[in-house]
Protein backbone atom coordinates (compact mmCIF):
# COMPACT_ATOMS: atom_id res chain seq x y z
CA UNK A 1 0.00 0.00 0.00
CA UNK A 2 2.80 2.44 1.42
CA UNK A 3 4.74 1.44 -1.60
CA UNK A 4 2.37 2.20 -4.22
CA UNK A 5 1.05 5.52 -2.70
CA UNK A 6 4.99 6.63 -2.87
CA UNK A 7 4.89 5.40 -6.59
CA UNK A 8 1.43 8.01 -7.53
CA UNK A 9 3.00 10.59 -5.78
CA UNK A 10 6.33 10.76 -6.71
CA UNK A 11 5.25 10.01 -10.62
CA UNK A 12 2.59 12.65 -10.49
CA UNK A 13 5.50 15.14 -9.11
CA UNK A 14 7.84 14.63 -11.92
CA UNK A 15 4.49 14.99 -14.42
CA UNK A 16 3.26 18.09 -12.70
CA UNK A 17 6.51 19.48 -12.80
CA UNK A 18 7.13 19.31 -16.21
CA UNK A 19 3.52 20.51 -17.34
CA UNK A 20 3.71 23.19 -15.02
CA UNK A 21 6.52 24.37 -17.10
CA UNK A 22 5.06 24.09 -20.68
CA UNK A 23 1.46 25.88 -18.87
CA UNK A 24 2.76 28.27 -17.19
CA UNK A 25 4.72 29.33 -20.37
CA UNK A 26 1.81 29.11 -22.49
CA UNK A 27 -0.23 31.22 -19.60
CA UNK A 28 2.39 34.00 -19.67
CA UNK A 29 1.72 34.74 -23.22
CA UNK A 30 -1.71 35.08 -22.89
CA UNK A 31 -1.23 36.87 -19.46
CA UNK A 32 1.19 39.84 -21.56
CA UNK A 33 0.20 40.01 -24.67
CA UNK A 34 -3.37 38.05 -24.96
CA UNK A 35 -2.11 35.90 -27.58
CA UNK A 36 -3.81 32.24 -27.84
CA UNK A 37 -0.46 30.80 -29.16
CA UNK A 38 -1.50 27.47 -30.13
CA UNK A 39 2.18 26.22 -31.22
CA UNK A 40 3.51 26.20 -28.11
CA UNK A 41 2.68 22.49 -28.16
CA UNK A 42 5.43 22.17 -30.96
CA UNK A 43 8.08 23.95 -29.22
CA UNK A 44 7.85 21.38 -26.67
CA UNK A 45 8.17 18.33 -29.12
CA UNK A 46 10.51 20.64 -31.65
CA UNK A 47 13.31 20.87 -28.70
CA UNK A 48 13.79 17.42 -28.09
CA UNK A 49 14.15 16.50 -31.64
CA UNK A 50 16.68 18.96 -31.86
CA UNK A 51 18.50 17.97 -29.41
CA UNK A 52 18.36 14.24 -29.98
CA UNK A 53 19.83 15.63 -33.82
CA UNK A 54 22.41 17.43 -32.76
CA UNK A 55 23.21 13.99 -29.73
CA UNK A 56 23.59 11.70 -33.28
CA UNK A 57 26.14 14.26 -34.46
CA UNK A 58 28.10 13.47 -31.28
CA UNK A 59 27.97 16.49 -29.35
CA UNK A 60 27.89 16.57 -25.73
CA UNK A 61 24.53 15.69 -24.12
CA UNK A 62 24.73 18.89 -22.11
CA UNK A 63 25.49 21.11 -24.57
CA UNK A 64 22.99 19.13 -26.89
CA UNK A 65 20.68 19.89 -24.08
CA UNK A 66 21.26 23.45 -24.13
CA UNK A 67 21.18 23.65 -27.61
CA UNK A 68 17.77 22.22 -27.61
CA UNK A 69 16.40 24.70 -24.97
CA UNK A 70 17.48 28.12 -26.66
CA UNK A 71 16.66 26.29 -30.20
CA UNK A 72 12.93 26.56 -28.96
CA UNK A 73 13.57 30.15 -27.68
CA UNK A 74 14.43 30.72 -31.19
CA UNK A 75 11.50 29.10 -32.64
CA UNK A 76 8.74 30.49 -30.60
CA UNK A 77 10.64 33.91 -31.57
CA UNK A 78 10.41 33.27 -35.11
CA UNK A 79 6.79 31.65 -35.30
CA UNK A 80 5.52 35.05 -33.20
CA UNK A 81 7.78 37.48 -35.50
CA UNK A 82 6.84 35.96 -38.74
CA UNK A 83 2.86 34.41 -38.05
CA UNK A 84 1.40 35.91 -35.33
CA UNK A 85 2.35 39.81 -34.64
CA UNK A 86 1.48 41.06 -38.15
CA UNK A 87 -1.82 39.63 -37.23
CA UNK A 88 -2.31 40.30 -33.49
CA UNK A 89 -5.35 42.59 -34.07
CA UNK A 90 -7.47 39.88 -35.52
CA UNK A 91 -8.34 37.41 -32.63
CA UNK A 92 -9.89 34.23 -34.33
CA UNK A 93 -7.24 35.02 -37.20
CA UNK A 94 -4.05 34.21 -34.28
CA UNK A 95 -5.53 30.99 -33.18
CA UNK A 96 -6.24 29.39 -36.62
CA UNK A 97 -2.75 30.82 -38.05
CA UNK A 98 -0.76 29.24 -34.57
CA UNK A 99 -3.02 26.10 -34.91
CA UNK A 100 -1.84 25.59 -38.42
CA UNK A 101 1.73 26.83 -37.72
CA UNK A 102 1.55 23.48 -34.80
CA UNK A 103 0.37 21.30 -37.56
CA UNK A 104 2.68 22.11 -39.87
CA UNK A 105 5.35 21.77 -37.34
CA UNK A 106 3.90 18.30 -36.74
CA UNK A 107 3.60 17.16 -40.22
CA UNK A 108 7.23 18.24 -41.25
CA UNK A 109 8.57 16.45 -38.02
CA UNK A 110 6.67 13.38 -38.96
CA UNK A 111 7.89 13.34 -42.55
CA UNK A 112 11.90 13.69 -41.20
CA UNK A 113 11.83 11.37 -38.24
CA UNK A 114 8.42 9.33 -38.91
CA UNK A 115 6.26 8.73 -36.00
CA UNK A 116 8.24 6.33 -33.51
CA UNK A 117 8.75 8.10 -30.16
CA UNK A 118 12.54 8.23 -29.57
CA UNK A 119 14.34 9.65 -26.38
CA UNK A 120 17.19 11.43 -25.07
CA UNK A 121 19.41 9.73 -23.24
CA UNK A 122 18.85 10.12 -19.71
CA UNK A 123 21.77 13.40 -18.33
CA UNK A 124 22.19 11.31 -15.45
CA UNK A 125 22.00 7.48 -14.29
CA UNK A 126 21.11 5.14 -10.82
CA UNK A 127 18.06 5.35 -8.86
CA UNK A 128 17.11 6.26 -5.12
CA UNK A 129 15.11 3.90 -2.88
CA UNK A 130 12.23 5.40 -1.28
CA UNK A 131 10.62 2.57 1.18
CA UNK A 132 11.11 0.39 -1.26
CA UNK A 133 10.34 1.80 -4.38
CA UNK A 134 12.90 2.59 -6.77
CA UNK A 135 12.98 6.47 -8.53
CA UNK A 136 15.50 6.63 -11.17
CA UNK A 137 18.10 9.85 -10.24
CA UNK A 138 16.66 11.41 -13.62
CA UNK A 139 12.96 11.63 -12.89
CA UNK A 140 14.33 13.64 -9.46
CA UNK A 141 16.71 15.68 -11.37
CA UNK A 142 13.72 16.68 -13.91
CA UNK A 143 11.04 17.68 -11.10
CA UNK A 144 14.57 19.81 -9.67
CA UNK A 145 14.75 21.40 -12.48
CA UNK A 146 11.50 22.38 -13.14
CA UNK A 147 11.04 24.04 -10.04
CA UNK A 148 14.16 25.50 -10.15
CA UNK A 149 13.24 26.87 -13.33
CA UNK A 150 9.54 27.94 -12.17
CA UNK A 151 11.22 29.70 -8.70
CA UNK A 152 14.01 31.35 -11.18
CA UNK A 153 11.41 32.44 -13.32
CA UNK A 154 9.12 34.17 -9.95
CA UNK A 155 12.26 35.98 -9.56
CA UNK A 156 12.62 37.48 -12.85
CA UNK A 157 9.00 38.34 -13.12
CA UNK A 158 9.46 40.20 -9.84
CA UNK A 159 12.85 41.50 -8.97
CA UNK A 160 14.42 42.04 -12.37
CA UNK A 161 13.56 45.76 -14.34
CA UNK A 162 12.57 43.72 -17.30
CA UNK A 163 10.17 41.88 -15.63
CA UNK A 164 8.63 44.17 -14.32
CA UNK A 165 8.13 45.77 -17.13
CA UNK A 166 6.63 42.68 -18.58
CA UNK A 167 4.06 42.65 -15.01
CA UNK A 168 3.58 46.47 -16.46
CA UNK A 169 2.14 45.40 -19.85
CA UNK A 170 0.62 42.33 -18.90
CA UNK A 171 -1.45 44.88 -16.29
CA UNK A 172 -2.05 47.60 -18.92
CA UNK A 173 -0.88 47.92 -22.50
CA UNK A 174 -1.29 51.37 -22.90
CA UNK A 175 -0.86 53.02 -19.77
CA UNK A 176 2.93 51.23 -20.24
CA UNK A 177 3.31 52.74 -24.06
CA UNK A 178 2.67 55.94 -22.14
CA UNK A 179 5.42 55.51 -19.80
CA UNK A 180 7.84 54.66 -22.64
CA UNK A 181 8.15 50.87 -22.49
CA UNK A 182 8.69 49.08 -25.94
CA UNK A 183 5.82 46.88 -25.84
CA UNK A 184 6.54 44.99 -29.18
CA UNK A 185 10.07 44.44 -27.39
CA UNK A 186 8.38 43.01 -24.25
CA UNK A 187 6.26 40.42 -26.57
CA UNK A 188 9.42 39.29 -27.87
CA UNK A 189 11.13 38.94 -24.88
CA UNK A 190 7.99 37.11 -22.92
CA UNK A 191 7.61 34.71 -26.08
CA UNK A 192 11.37 33.90 -25.67
CA UNK A 193 10.53 33.40 -22.15
CA UNK A 194 6.93 30.80 -23.00
CA UNK A 195 9.21 29.65 -25.45
CA UNK A 196 12.15 28.58 -23.48
CA UNK A 197 9.95 27.02 -20.61
CA UNK A 198 8.21 24.82 -23.28
CA UNK A 199 11.39 23.35 -24.93
CA UNK A 200 12.87 22.59 -21.33
CA UNK A 201 9.20 20.70 -20.32
CA UNK A 202 9.39 18.64 -23.75
CA UNK A 203 13.59 17.86 -23.70
CA UNK A 204 12.68 16.73 -19.97
CA UNK A 205 9.98 14.95 -20.87
CA UNK A 206 11.81 13.26 -23.91
CA UNK A 207 14.23 11.69 -21.35
CA UNK A 208 11.19 9.88 -18.96
CA UNK A 209 8.92 9.31 -21.98
CA UNK A 210 9.55 8.93 -25.44
CA UNK A 211 8.72 11.88 -27.59
CA UNK A 212 7.08 11.69 -30.69
CA UNK A 213 5.69 14.29 -33.22
CA UNK A 214 2.01 13.42 -31.77
CA UNK A 215 3.08 14.63 -28.86
CA UNK A 216 2.67 18.49 -29.45
CA UNK A 217 -0.63 18.26 -29.77
CA UNK A 218 -0.60 16.37 -26.21
CA UNK A 219 1.24 18.57 -24.41
CA UNK A 220 -1.10 21.39 -25.86
CA UNK A 221 -4.51 19.77 -24.98
CA UNK A 222 -2.55 19.20 -21.17
CA UNK A 223 -2.20 23.04 -21.22
CA UNK A 224 -4.75 23.92 -22.15
CA UNK A 225 -6.50 21.70 -19.22
CA UNK A 226 -4.31 23.09 -17.24
CA UNK A 227 -4.51 26.98 -17.60
CA UNK A 228 -8.61 26.71 -17.41
CA UNK A 229 -8.35 25.27 -14.61
CA UNK A 230 -5.61 27.51 -12.75
CA UNK A 231 -7.20 30.79 -15.00
CA UNK A 232 -6.13 32.29 -17.72
CA UNK A 233 -3.11 34.24 -17.88
CA UNK A 234 -1.92 33.72 -13.90
CA UNK A 235 1.49 32.03 -13.75
CA UNK A 236 0.60 30.66 -10.01
CA UNK A 237 -2.69 29.69 -10.85
CA UNK A 238 -1.38 27.60 -13.83
CA UNK A 239 1.46 25.99 -11.57
CA UNK A 240 -0.67 24.82 -9.15
CA UNK A 241 -3.44 23.68 -11.41
CA UNK A 242 -0.51 21.51 -12.89
CA UNK A 243 0.17 19.60 -9.61
CA UNK A 244 -3.75 18.84 -9.33
CA UNK A 245 -4.26 18.09 -13.12
CA UNK A 246 -0.34 15.71 -12.70
CA UNK A 247 -1.99 14.31 -9.46
CA UNK A 248 -5.38 13.14 -11.24
CA UNK A 249 -4.11 12.12 -14.62
CA UNK A 250 -1.66 9.51 -12.50
CA UNK A 251 -4.20 8.42 -10.32
CA UNK A 252 -6.41 7.42 -13.47
CA UNK A 253 -4.05 6.12 -14.62
CA UNK A 254 -2.65 4.06 -12.33
CA UNK A 255 -6.56 2.79 -11.05
CA UNK A 256 -8.41 2.42 -14.66
CA UNK A 257 -6.00 2.62 -17.39
CA UNK A 258 -4.18 5.01 -19.39
CA UNK A 259 -7.48 5.48 -22.05
CA UNK A 260 -9.24 7.55 -19.55
CA UNK A 261 -6.46 10.15 -18.67
CA UNK A 262 -8.14 12.37 -21.20
CA UNK A 263 -11.55 11.82 -20.20
CA UNK A 264 -11.47 12.10 -16.48
CA UNK A 265 -9.65 15.50 -17.14
CA UNK A 266 -12.31 16.79 -18.95
CA UNK A 267 -14.77 16.19 -16.34
CA UNK A 268 -12.94 17.92 -13.80
CA UNK A 269 -12.47 21.44 -16.00
CA UNK A 270 -16.34 21.14 -16.49
CA UNK A 271 -16.94 20.66 -13.31
CA UNK A 272 -14.29 23.68 -11.80
CA UNK A 273 -16.32 25.78 -15.29
CA UNK A 274 -19.53 24.70 -13.56
CA UNK A 275 -18.11 26.11 -10.17
CA UNK A 276 -16.14 29.10 -10.91
CA UNK A 277 -15.97 30.01 -15.18
CA UNK A 278 -12.64 31.83 -14.47
CA UNK A 279 -10.24 29.24 -12.94
CA UNK A 280 -8.71 29.54 -10.01
CA UNK A 281 -6.80 32.85 -10.74
CA UNK A 282 -8.21 33.95 -13.76
CA UNK A 283 -7.33 37.36 -14.96
CA UNK A 284 -9.44 40.25 -16.90
CA UNK A 285 -9.94 39.34 -20.18
CA UNK B 1 -31.46 38.56 -58.40
CA UNK B 2 -28.77 39.71 -60.54
CA UNK B 3 -27.11 36.11 -59.94
CA UNK B 4 -30.21 34.47 -60.92
CA UNK B 5 -28.86 32.95 -64.24
CA UNK B 6 -25.41 31.94 -62.96
CA UNK B 7 -26.75 30.20 -60.13
CA UNK B 8 -29.36 28.21 -62.73
CA UNK B 9 -26.40 27.64 -64.46
CA UNK B 10 -24.28 26.18 -62.02
CA UNK B 11 -26.97 24.17 -60.31
CA UNK B 12 -27.57 22.95 -64.32
CA UNK B 13 -24.05 21.60 -64.50
CA UNK B 14 -24.26 19.83 -60.72
CA UNK B 15 -27.90 18.03 -62.33
CA UNK B 16 -26.25 17.13 -65.36
CA UNK B 17 -22.48 16.37 -63.59
CA UNK B 18 -23.72 12.22 -63.50
CA UNK B 19 -23.89 12.18 -67.07
CA UNK B 20 -20.43 14.08 -67.65
CA UNK B 21 -17.86 13.01 -64.96
CA UNK B 22 -16.85 9.01 -64.31
CA UNK B 23 -18.14 7.53 -61.00
CA UNK B 24 -14.94 7.50 -59.28
CA UNK B 25 -14.46 11.12 -59.77
CA UNK B 26 -18.57 11.80 -58.99
CA UNK B 27 -18.21 9.78 -55.41
CA UNK B 28 -15.52 12.59 -55.05
CA UNK B 29 -18.12 15.76 -56.54
CA UNK B 30 -21.00 14.01 -54.02
CA UNK B 31 -18.40 14.00 -50.76
CA UNK B 32 -17.86 17.83 -51.30
CA UNK B 33 -21.21 18.72 -50.89
CA UNK B 34 -21.38 16.85 -47.73
CA UNK B 35 -18.58 18.58 -47.02
CA UNK B 36 -19.52 21.97 -47.44
CA UNK B 37 -22.44 21.49 -45.13
CA UNK B 38 -19.87 21.21 -42.38
CA UNK B 39 -18.18 24.33 -43.32
CA UNK B 40 -21.48 26.31 -43.76
CA UNK B 41 -22.27 24.86 -40.46
CA UNK B 42 -19.20 25.74 -38.85
CA UNK B 43 -19.20 29.72 -40.46
CA UNK B 44 -22.57 29.82 -38.69
CA UNK B 45 -20.99 29.90 -35.67
CA UNK B 46 -17.37 31.01 -35.72
CA UNK B 47 -18.46 33.94 -38.77
CA UNK B 48 -21.19 35.36 -37.65
CA UNK B 49 -20.81 35.08 -33.27
CA UNK B 50 -16.87 35.63 -33.42
CA UNK B 51 -16.49 33.07 -30.85
CA UNK B 52 -13.82 30.28 -32.13
CA UNK B 53 -15.24 26.58 -32.13
CA UNK B 54 -12.69 24.02 -32.62
CA UNK B 55 -14.51 21.18 -31.68
CA UNK B 56 -16.80 21.22 -34.67
CA UNK B 57 -15.75 17.55 -35.49
CA UNK B 58 -17.08 16.65 -32.07
CA UNK B 59 -20.83 17.01 -33.65
CA UNK B 60 -19.91 15.80 -37.15
CA UNK B 61 -18.46 12.73 -35.11
CA UNK B 62 -21.54 12.36 -32.65
CA UNK B 63 -23.79 12.37 -35.88
CA UNK B 64 -22.00 10.20 -37.76
CA UNK B 65 -21.98 7.91 -34.98
CA UNK B 66 -25.14 8.23 -33.79
CA UNK B 67 -26.90 7.98 -37.35
CA UNK B 68 -24.15 4.64 -37.45
CA UNK B 69 -25.41 3.32 -34.26
CA UNK B 70 -29.00 3.93 -34.81
CA UNK B 71 -28.90 2.11 -38.79
CA UNK B 72 -27.19 -0.87 -37.27
CA UNK B 73 -28.16 -3.83 -35.23
CA UNK B 74 -25.88 -2.66 -32.34
CA UNK B 75 -28.76 -0.91 -30.67
CA UNK B 76 -32.33 -2.17 -29.85
CA UNK B 77 -33.82 -0.05 -32.82
CA UNK B 78 -33.54 -0.22 -36.90
CA UNK B 79 -34.56 2.68 -38.41
CA UNK B 80 -34.44 3.91 -42.54
CA UNK B 81 -31.76 6.96 -42.75
CA UNK B 82 -34.05 9.55 -43.41
CA UNK B 83 -34.98 9.26 -39.70
CA UNK B 84 -31.76 8.42 -38.09
CA UNK B 85 -29.85 11.46 -40.27
CA UNK B 86 -32.31 13.78 -38.36
CA UNK B 87 -32.15 11.98 -34.62
CA UNK B 88 -28.56 12.45 -35.89
CA UNK B 89 -28.69 16.20 -35.94
CA UNK B 90 -30.78 16.34 -32.78
CA UNK B 91 -28.77 14.63 -30.53
CA UNK B 92 -25.91 16.37 -31.70
CA UNK B 93 -27.67 19.83 -31.02
CA UNK B 94 -28.04 18.82 -27.34
CA UNK B 95 -24.94 17.86 -27.00
CA UNK B 96 -23.94 21.70 -28.36
CA UNK B 97 -26.31 23.05 -26.15
CA UNK B 98 -24.96 21.41 -22.79
CA UNK B 99 -21.37 22.11 -23.76
CA UNK B 100 -22.44 25.73 -24.82
CA UNK B 101 -24.19 26.44 -21.80
CA UNK B 102 -21.25 25.78 -19.87
CA UNK B 103 -18.67 27.17 -21.90
CA UNK B 104 -20.40 30.29 -23.88
CA UNK B 105 -20.93 31.83 -20.30
CA UNK B 106 -17.58 32.82 -20.94
CA UNK B 107 -15.56 35.02 -23.71
CA UNK B 108 -14.08 33.89 -26.00
CA UNK B 109 -10.66 32.34 -24.78
CA UNK B 110 -11.79 29.66 -22.68
CA UNK B 111 -14.58 28.74 -25.37
CA UNK B 112 -11.67 27.76 -28.04
CA UNK B 113 -9.85 25.89 -25.35
CA UNK B 114 -12.17 23.81 -24.03
CA UNK B 115 -13.45 23.27 -27.46
CA UNK B 116 -10.03 22.37 -28.92
CA UNK B 117 -10.01 19.72 -25.66
CA UNK B 118 -13.36 18.20 -26.80
CA UNK B 119 -12.15 16.09 -30.16
CA UNK B 120 -9.79 14.70 -27.97
CA UNK B 121 -12.08 13.46 -25.43
CA UNK B 122 -14.83 12.49 -27.74
CA UNK B 123 -12.35 10.10 -29.74
CA UNK B 124 -11.80 8.38 -26.93
CA UNK B 125 -14.93 7.43 -26.03
CA UNK B 126 -14.77 5.15 -29.32
CA UNK B 127 -11.63 3.01 -27.57
CA UNK B 128 -13.05 3.13 -24.32
CA UNK B 129 -16.02 1.51 -25.44
CA UNK B 130 -14.81 -0.67 -27.98
CA UNK B 131 -17.44 -2.85 -28.75
CA UNK B 132 -20.55 -0.58 -29.31
CA UNK B 133 -18.55 2.04 -31.35
CA UNK B 134 -15.99 -0.39 -33.29
CA UNK B 135 -12.67 1.17 -31.81
CA UNK B 136 -10.18 3.02 -34.41
CA UNK B 137 -11.56 0.66 -37.91
CA UNK B 138 -14.61 1.89 -37.07
CA UNK B 139 -17.72 -0.23 -38.75
CA UNK B 140 -19.77 -0.49 -41.78
CA UNK B 141 -23.87 -0.49 -42.47
CA UNK B 142 -26.21 -0.79 -45.71
CA UNK B 143 -25.98 3.17 -46.02
CA UNK B 144 -27.29 4.55 -49.41
CA UNK B 145 -26.83 2.31 -52.74
CA UNK B 146 -25.87 3.42 -56.05
CA UNK B 147 -23.47 6.29 -56.78
CA UNK B 148 -26.01 8.31 -58.61
CA UNK B 149 -28.61 7.98 -56.29
CA UNK B 150 -25.83 9.00 -53.59
CA UNK B 151 -24.51 12.17 -55.72
CA UNK B 152 -28.46 13.14 -56.12
CA UNK B 153 -29.42 12.59 -52.22
CA UNK B 154 -26.18 14.44 -51.26
CA UNK B 155 -26.86 17.10 -54.12
CA UNK B 156 -30.45 17.82 -52.49
CA UNK B 157 -29.36 17.71 -48.54
CA UNK B 158 -26.74 20.73 -49.46
CA UNK B 159 -29.59 22.55 -50.84
CA UNK B 160 -31.54 22.56 -48.25
CA UNK B 161 -28.83 23.26 -45.57
CA UNK B 162 -27.40 25.54 -46.85
CA UNK B 163 -30.62 27.42 -47.62
CA UNK B 164 -32.25 26.91 -44.04
CA UNK B 165 -28.55 28.52 -43.07
CA UNK B 166 -28.84 31.33 -45.45
CA UNK B 167 -32.15 31.96 -43.96
CA UNK B 168 -31.00 32.28 -40.79
CA UNK B 169 -28.36 34.63 -41.54
CA UNK B 170 -30.31 36.61 -43.07
CA UNK B 171 -32.68 37.05 -40.20
CA UNK B 172 -32.86 39.06 -37.26
CA UNK B 173 -31.78 36.01 -35.54
CA UNK B 174 -28.42 36.58 -38.01
CA UNK B 175 -27.90 40.37 -37.36
CA UNK B 176 -27.51 39.66 -33.48
CA UNK B 177 -25.11 36.99 -33.79
CA UNK B 178 -23.15 39.58 -35.78
CA UNK B 179 -23.60 42.26 -33.30
CA UNK B 180 -21.83 39.84 -30.61
CA UNK B 181 -18.90 39.57 -33.04
CA UNK B 182 -18.97 43.26 -33.58
CA UNK B 183 -19.36 44.61 -30.12
CA UNK B 184 -20.67 42.22 -27.68
CA UNK B 185 -20.69 44.60 -24.69
CA UNK B 186 -22.31 46.83 -26.96
CA UNK B 187 -25.22 44.19 -28.02
CA UNK B 188 -25.42 43.63 -24.03
CA UNK B 189 -26.24 47.36 -23.78
CA UNK B 190 -28.81 47.43 -26.05
CA UNK B 191 -31.16 44.61 -24.86
CA UNK B 192 -29.58 42.10 -26.58
CA UNK B 193 -28.87 38.26 -24.27
CA UNK B 194 -25.79 37.57 -25.85
CA UNK B 195 -25.43 34.40 -24.24
CA UNK B 196 -28.34 33.21 -24.91
CA UNK B 197 -27.89 34.02 -28.56
CA UNK B 198 -24.35 32.39 -28.48
CA UNK B 199 -26.10 29.38 -27.42
CA UNK B 200 -28.56 29.16 -30.14
CA UNK B 201 -25.76 29.91 -32.92
CA UNK B 202 -23.88 27.13 -31.38
CA UNK B 203 -26.69 24.72 -31.58
CA UNK B 204 -27.97 25.34 -35.25
CA UNK B 205 -23.94 24.94 -36.15
CA UNK B 206 -24.32 21.85 -33.80
CA UNK B 207 -27.19 20.55 -35.53
CA UNK B 208 -26.06 20.60 -39.24
CA UNK B 209 -23.05 19.47 -38.02
CA UNK B 210 -24.34 16.30 -36.87
CA UNK B 211 -26.58 16.29 -40.03
CA UNK B 212 -23.09 16.66 -42.31
CA UNK B 213 -21.58 13.69 -40.25
CA UNK B 214 -24.59 11.64 -40.79
CA UNK B 215 -24.76 12.01 -44.07
CA UNK B 216 -21.51 11.66 -44.34
CA UNK B 217 -21.81 8.03 -42.83
CA UNK B 218 -24.44 7.16 -45.20
CA UNK B 219 -22.60 8.07 -48.77
CA UNK B 220 -19.26 6.38 -47.70
CA UNK B 221 -21.23 3.59 -45.55
CA UNK B 222 -18.39 2.94 -42.89
CA UNK B 223 -18.28 5.62 -39.56
CA UNK B 224 -14.55 5.77 -38.34
CA UNK B 225 -12.76 8.07 -35.47
CA UNK B 226 -11.33 10.34 -38.19
CA UNK B 227 -14.87 12.19 -38.85
CA UNK B 228 -13.48 13.26 -34.93
CA UNK B 229 -9.88 14.05 -35.75
CA UNK B 230 -8.24 17.31 -36.21
CA UNK B 231 -7.05 17.12 -39.92
CA UNK B 232 -10.41 17.23 -40.70
CA UNK B 233 -11.42 20.34 -38.75
CA UNK B 234 -8.29 21.76 -40.48
CA UNK B 235 -9.47 21.31 -43.50
CA UNK B 236 -13.23 23.06 -42.03
CA UNK B 237 -11.16 25.70 -40.86
CA UNK B 238 -9.25 26.40 -43.86
CA UNK B 239 -12.73 26.38 -46.48
CA UNK B 240 -14.20 28.68 -44.31
CA UNK B 241 -11.15 31.16 -43.96
CA UNK B 242 -10.24 30.59 -47.54
CA UNK B 243 -13.90 32.39 -48.73
CA UNK B 244 -13.84 34.41 -45.75
CA UNK B 245 -15.35 34.06 -42.59
CA UNK B 246 -19.00 34.98 -42.03
CA UNK B 247 -20.07 34.99 -45.56
CA UNK B 248 -21.44 31.91 -45.85
CA UNK B 249 -21.57 32.22 -50.00
CA UNK B 250 -17.40 32.66 -49.02
CA UNK B 251 -17.73 28.71 -47.13
CA UNK B 252 -19.47 27.21 -49.93
CA UNK B 253 -16.88 27.92 -52.81
CA UNK B 254 -14.33 27.65 -50.06
CA UNK B 255 -15.33 24.22 -49.15
CA UNK B 256 -16.00 22.87 -52.87
CA UNK B 257 -12.73 23.72 -53.84
CA UNK B 258 -10.90 22.73 -51.01
CA UNK B 259 -12.35 19.70 -50.64
CA UNK B 260 -11.45 18.64 -54.22
CA UNK B 261 -8.00 20.19 -53.89
CA UNK B 262 -7.30 18.20 -51.56
CA UNK B 263 -9.14 14.57 -52.61
CA UNK B 264 -8.66 15.16 -56.47
CA UNK B 265 -6.13 17.87 -57.63
CA UNK B 266 -3.63 17.93 -55.15
CA UNK B 267 -2.74 13.73 -55.57
CA UNK B 268 -1.19 13.98 -58.97
CA UNK B 269 0.93 17.37 -58.28
CA UNK B 270 2.40 15.55 -55.16
CA UNK B 271 3.37 12.07 -57.05
CA UNK B 272 5.31 14.67 -59.09
CA UNK B 273 7.30 16.13 -56.16
CA UNK B 274 10.61 13.68 -55.57
CA UNK B 275 9.94 12.07 -52.75
CA UNK B 276 13.34 13.51 -51.57
CA UNK B 277 11.29 16.77 -50.52
CA UNK B 278 9.18 15.83 -47.43
CA UNK B 279 6.15 17.31 -49.33
CA UNK B 280 2.14 15.85 -48.66
CA UNK B 281 -1.01 17.33 -49.43
CA UNK B 282 -1.27 18.42 -45.60
CA UNK B 283 1.98 20.41 -45.27
CA UNK B 284 0.59 22.35 -48.70
CA UNK B 285 -2.76 22.91 -47.36
CA UNK B 286 -1.63 24.36 -44.31
CA UNK B 287 1.00 26.23 -45.48
CA UNK B 288 -2.15 27.97 -47.58
CA UNK B 289 -3.83 28.64 -44.86
CA UNK B 290 -0.87 29.85 -42.81
CA UNK B 291 -0.45 31.96 -45.75
CA UNK B 292 -3.70 33.55 -46.12
CA UNK B 293 -4.25 34.09 -42.68
CA UNK B 294 -0.35 36.17 -42.79
CA UNK B 295 -1.62 38.17 -45.73
CA UNK B 296 -5.34 38.63 -45.35
CA UNK B 297 -6.48 38.05 -41.22
CA UNK B 298 -10.12 39.53 -43.28
CA UNK B 299 -10.52 36.45 -45.69
CA UNK B 300 -10.04 36.82 -49.39
CA UNK B 301 -13.89 37.50 -49.59
CA UNK B 302 -13.09 41.07 -48.31
CA UNK B 303 -10.02 41.71 -49.66
CA UNK B 304 -11.21 41.06 -53.22
CA UNK B 305 -13.63 43.15 -52.37
CA UNK B 306 -11.64 45.66 -51.10
CA UNK B 307 -9.62 45.00 -54.54
CA UNK B 308 -13.06 45.34 -56.23
CA UNK B 309 -14.22 48.53 -54.92
CA UNK B 310 -11.23 50.62 -55.55
CA UNK B 311 -10.88 49.69 -58.89
CA UNK B 312 -14.76 50.66 -59.52
CA UNK B 313 -13.63 53.90 -58.21
CA UNK B 314 -10.42 54.31 -60.08
CA UNK B 315 -12.71 53.62 -63.68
Amino acid sequence: MIEEVIRVIAFSLVISGIWALVSSGFTLIFGVARILNFAHGSIFMISAYFAITLLKYNINPILSFAAGIIFSGIVGVLIYKVAMSPIKEHKIMVIIVSLAVALLIEQIVLNLFGEHGISFPSLIRGYQEVFGVKITNMRILAFVLAVLTIFLLEIFINRTRIGKMINAVAQDMEAAKLIGIDVERIYTITVFISSILAGLGGLLYSQIFAITPMASLKALIYAFAIVILGGLGSVKGSILASFIIGFIIVLTITFLGARWSEFIMLLTIIAILIIKPTGLFGVEE
Amino acid sequence: MRYAIPLIAILLIALLAPFIVSEAYLYVLGMSYLFIILVVSWDLMVGYTGYVNLGHTVFIGVGAYTAALLQSSRLFVILPPYISVIVAGAFSALIGFLIGIITLRLRGYYFALVTAILPLVFMQTVFIWRDLFGGEEGFSITGIQGTVERYYISLASMLICVLIILYIARSQIGLKFKSIREDEELAEAIGINTTKYKILAFVLSSFFAGIGGALIVNYRCTVSPDLYDIPLMLLIILSAVLGGLGTIYGSIIGGFLIYLAKNWWLKPIISQIPSMIPVSDDIILYTILIVIGILMPRGIYEELRKVASAIVKKT
